[in-house]
């Protein structure tokens, strides 16, 4: 049997013990990327969240190895997975440096004083994430590309096996998002991390992941390879784009297929 | 090119040590002026059992001495009070006498007294400091369930102003039944006052001020991960509903210590964490917990020495001084949030 790193048994996800997402059987072997697709509001940030520790699973379990995620001690969770979601960080009077030193928190001592250790780390990962250059100023003032990029630092900081990120690329122009997924490729290559996120970019999720799960209605669409995935007419089905719908224009349902088409 | 961020370290000390020779420099100043002006070289002749009119000895130690200490033990612990609470509702204008805490404590204070009086039993420190700690949990818990229902910090606010005006109410209420001899000594303190500081109120308050803060400085790692927001002090392993508790008590503790001694003091708690913010050029609570306790000794003593002289015989109550100097800076913050980011 293959060893998978993150795995989800019948997994029901939702808020307030209304179930939103049923039945989840995730498995993923350490150094994947797994990318969650499907409309708004289908409950990629949800699951997310669930598969972090972050919202109380109602039924079934989440295993990070052998170990259950909802059974492990805060600080074991926090050396192991680090999320980058979709609120930004709260700094007041923070540098950007600042700022990507607060994902040593699991590693300092009471009072959070970084050692010399924790500076190389933090100094390893801003070189990484090419964010040196602005790690003296306002975390506050940079555009919000450089935000996503010094937040990423924040989490690669914690030295993690797994990250949990929720839409990170969005709101990224092209050079930025494909730095961004660069830096994770580079990651999973050099430190064998494992990425769980969702992407609303179909053709980026199509290139970058090993495995995509998709998210529509009650249960798991669809969970395989790329590959297995992007079949023809599948995209239209998931996202709801049939033939007579409001997307009539020839260019735009061409656009759609070639996502499909695309190697 | 970013100067800023560099060098901190000297800004801090340097900060620390302004805020310490401030503390010292207008403590004295409370010692030596009042009606009975005191030199500094006479103080510490009395001080040290030199050969002085026993006049000046009794002014000294058992008025200035106790008033100041006062002073600076409640004065830091209301402008912790109000850090925590900020940091609590991530709200720049927070604080316990907005939030109406102040207030509640203020009630079940004024009911304790009245009822124990009635009775003639004696009203210690500690039963003052209960008495207000249930209050202030009253009005915390109230305004927790209003904070729970609506995200917007305007309604925070407003309701915490709400219950303010409700307990003071109910205050009014109950002095006003109560019987005359009390009234006197309720009306005074219920307007906010540090006069009639006695060594034994002080021993008290020291012993509970100092236990609490220094827990609050305990917490100072969580807390700065809290700042970053929930999602991101729980991915640091923060147990947020252990934090959340130990804001609410230590914050409810602090606030209670002042009531139960001062009465309600207005806009230390939301002024001076502001100002030493500024000063200090961070918000990392590992330094802004005893800056702001030191600040809020500066900021108190400087207000109730103002109190005391202005138009000395008569007194003015402290809020009446502490409104002038605190309101303004209230007034600055609201006025920044328009055009500065980070406050949603």
């Amino acid at each position: 049997m293959e060893q998978y790193y993150l795995t989800a048994k019948k997994m029901c996800v939702g808020y307030e013990g209304q179930s939103l997402i049923r039945d989840m059987d995730i498995a993923l072997a350490k150094g994947e990327i797994l990318t969650l697709i499907g409309p708004n509001g289908a409950g990629k940030s949800t699951v997310l969240k669930s598969i972090a520790g972050q919202l109380g699973l109602l039924g079934g379990v989440v295993y990070l190895g052998e170990a259950s995620v909802s059974e492990m001690k805060r600080k074991e969770l926090a050396e192991k997975m680090s999320v980058l979601f979709t609120q930004k960080v709260r700094a007041e009077m923070k540098s950007c440096r600042d700022v990507v030193a607060t994902g040593r928190y699991p590693y300092t001592g009471w009072f959070g004083v970084l050692s010399q250790e924790d500076n190389r780390i933090v100094d390893e990962v801003m070189e990484l994430t090419r964010i040196t250059d602005i790690g003296g100023r306002d975390f506050q003032k940079i555009s919000d590309g450089q935000k996503q990029r010094v937040m990423l630092a924040r989490a690669l900081c914690q030295e993690p096996e797994i990250i949990v990120l929720d839409e990170p690329t969005s709101f990224l122009d092209i050079r930025y998002k494909l730095e961004f997924l660069s830096i994770l490729k580079e990651m999973r290559e050099e430190r064998g991390l494992t990425v769980v996120m969702s992407l609303h970019e179909l053709e980026l999720a199509k290139i970058i992941s090993d495995k995509i799960l998709c998210l529509k209605g009650e249960y798991i669409e669809r969970y395989g390879t790329p590959q297995e995935i992007f079949e023809v007419d599948f995209i239209g089905r998931l996202y709801g784009l049939k033939e007579g719908g409001v997307v009539r224009d020839e260019k735009f349902l061409a656009y759609v297929r070639w996502i499909s088409e695309m190697p | 090119m970013y100067q800023k961020y560099q060098n901190r370290k000297y800004r801090y000390i340097a900060a620390f040590c302004m805020l310490g020779v401030c503390v010292l420099g207008i403590f004295i100043l409370n010692i030596c002026i009042g009606s009975v002006r005191i030199t500094l070289p006479e103080v510490v002749r009395t001080l040290t059992g030199g050969e002085d009119t026993e006049a000046a000895r009794r002014i000294l130690w058992d008025i200035r001495l106790p008033r100041a200490a006062a002073v600076l033990i409640l004065g830091g612990a209301l402008a912790l009070s109000g850090y925590l609470l900020q940091t609590f509702f991530r709200n720049p204008i927070a604080g316990p006498f907005v939030l109406g805490i102040s207030s509640g404590a203020k009630m079940v204070v004024a009911l304790v007294m009245i009822f124990l009086m009635g009775r003639a039993v004696r009203v210690t420190s500690a039963d003052m400091i209960g008495a207000a700690f249930v209050g202030a949990l009253l009005s915390m818990g109230f305004v927790l369930a209003v904070s729970r229902k609506t995200a917007g910090m305007s309604m925070l606010i407003l309701s915490g102003v709400m219950i303010g005006y409700i307990c003071s109410a109910l205050t009014e209420l109950a002095v006003t039944f109560a019987d005359d001899a009390d009234i006197v000594n309720l009306h005074n303190w219920s307007r906010g006052s540090f006069s009639g500081m006695t060594w034994e109120n002080v021993r008290v308050m020291a012993a509970a001020v100092a236990v609490t803060a220094f827990l609050v400085f305990l917490m100072s790692k969580p807390l700065a991960a809290y700042q970053l927001g929930d999602v991101y002090a729980a991915n640091a392993g923060v147990n947020l509903r252990l934090l959340r508790a130990g804001i609410v008590i230590f914050s409810s503790l602090l606030s209670a210590c002042i009531v139960a001694f001062a009465g309600p003091v207005s806009f230390v708690g939301i002024a001076v964490p502001h100002l030493v913010k500024r000063l200090l050029g961070t918000t990392e609570p590992i330094l802004m917990i005893p800056a702001c306790f030191l600040g809020g000794s500066v900021f108190c003593l400087f207000c109730d020495l103002l109190a005391r002289t202005m138009l000395a015989p008569t007194e003015l109550s402290i809020s009446t001084v502490t409104a002038i100097f605190g309101a303004p800076v209230v007034l600055w913050v609201m006025g920044r949030r328009d055009g500065g980011r980070g406050f949603t």
